[in-house]
């Protein structure tokens, strides 16, 4: 691990959140895209796409696609806020639907890591298309640090 | 498990589904009728874009989610004969252990449906069914026969 790793500073964190998402091949297929990780409170953006409606007659994004952006965010901000570069594996996660996601509007996704401790990362986040006090989703998830080096570069 | 089927029409029924659903036609969702007591299986074959870790060749935990949150859903639909898909209020995931790079099946229990509410169970496995890789749960908010939603907020 890289010890000299300054994960304070935004444009270290900017590089690290980009080379995390681009290697996964999933946030590839469906467009996630990493908006801003300069804070703890992290957010990426999922551009809307016909492939993600659950109910195409009403116009209502799939809950399930949010769910997966939420898995793969949530563990970006739990992987931001490890000391090292360090591989990290869902434990479990919580959604709570509050509303549909409207088609024809991006998904914004913003997580943030609450507690780290040696062997878990528990973060929350928070799922929104413009306006976060009317947020679509929340979650809840834990995620286990391995131990594990995770190459990013 | 659930009620009665009519197992050949149950199968073109559910293909129909599926392709209805636009992000279940995207993970390529099939549905499965299986003969006996174990009732059906939805089956999300494996495809690189599925990937989570390369390294480790694991799939991505969100896919493994999808596919049982659908699969709940396309169970509470298909078993108390609802004509759209039932709203999700809530979902949980526990991982067991990671998904190989290759197909995930599910199984669901239908554990209480109420007037309003749907309360389910799900299962998935990849080569072994008594080593499941994940357990999730959700509720599903029913509509009712003149299909008014009792949804949360519009």
């Amino acid at each position: 691990m890289d010890e000299t790793l300054d994960k304070r500073d935004p444009a270290v964190r900017a590089g690290i959140a980009a080379r995390f998402n681009a290697r996964i091949p999933y946030n590839q297929a469906i467009g996630l895209r990493v908006v801003d990780v300069s804070t703890d409170r992290i957010v990426t953006a999922l551009a809307y796409r016909e492939d993600f409606l659950g109910d195409p007659t009403a116009g209502l994004w799939h809950t399930a696609v949010g769910l997966s952006a939420a898995d793969s965010t949530c563990g970006l901000a739990v992987f931001l806020a490890l000391p090292g570069l360090e591989s990290i594996a869902t434990l479990d996660l919580r959604m709570d639907y509050l509303r549909p996601a409207v088609a024809g509007h991006d998904l914004r996704i913003e997580a943030e890591c609450y507690h780290l401790t040696r062997c878990v990362g528990f973060v929350r986040a928070t799922l929104h298309q413009g306006e976060r006090e009317r947020a679509v989703s929340l979650c809840t998830a834990a995620f286990m640090r391995t131990g594990q080096p995770m190459a990013v570069s | 498990m659930s009620g009665v089927d009519e197992p050949s029409a149950a199968i073109d029924d559910s293909a129909a589904l599926v392709a209805a659903i636009p992000y279940a036609r995207y993970l390529d969702i099939r549905i499965e009728t299986a003969t006996g007591e174990t009732g059906r299986i939805y089956r999300m074959p494996f495809r690189d874009a599925l990937i989570g870790s390369p390294r480790l060749q694991a799939l991505h935990g969100g896919t493994v989610a999808s596919l049982l949150e659908l699969a709940m859903q396309f169970e509470v639909l298909i078993a108390e004969r609802q004509a759209r898909l039932p709203y999700p209020v809530d979902f949980s995931i526990d991982y067991w252990r990671s998904a190989a790079a290759s197909d995930c099946h599910c199984r669901c229990r239908l554990i209480r449906s109420g007037r309003r509410v749907a309360q389910v169970q799900a299962e998935c496995w990849q080569d072994d069914p008594e080593r499941p890789i994940a357990f999730a749960r959700a509720d599903f908010l029913l509509r009712t026969a003149d299909g008014a939603e009792p949804s949360n907020d519009a």
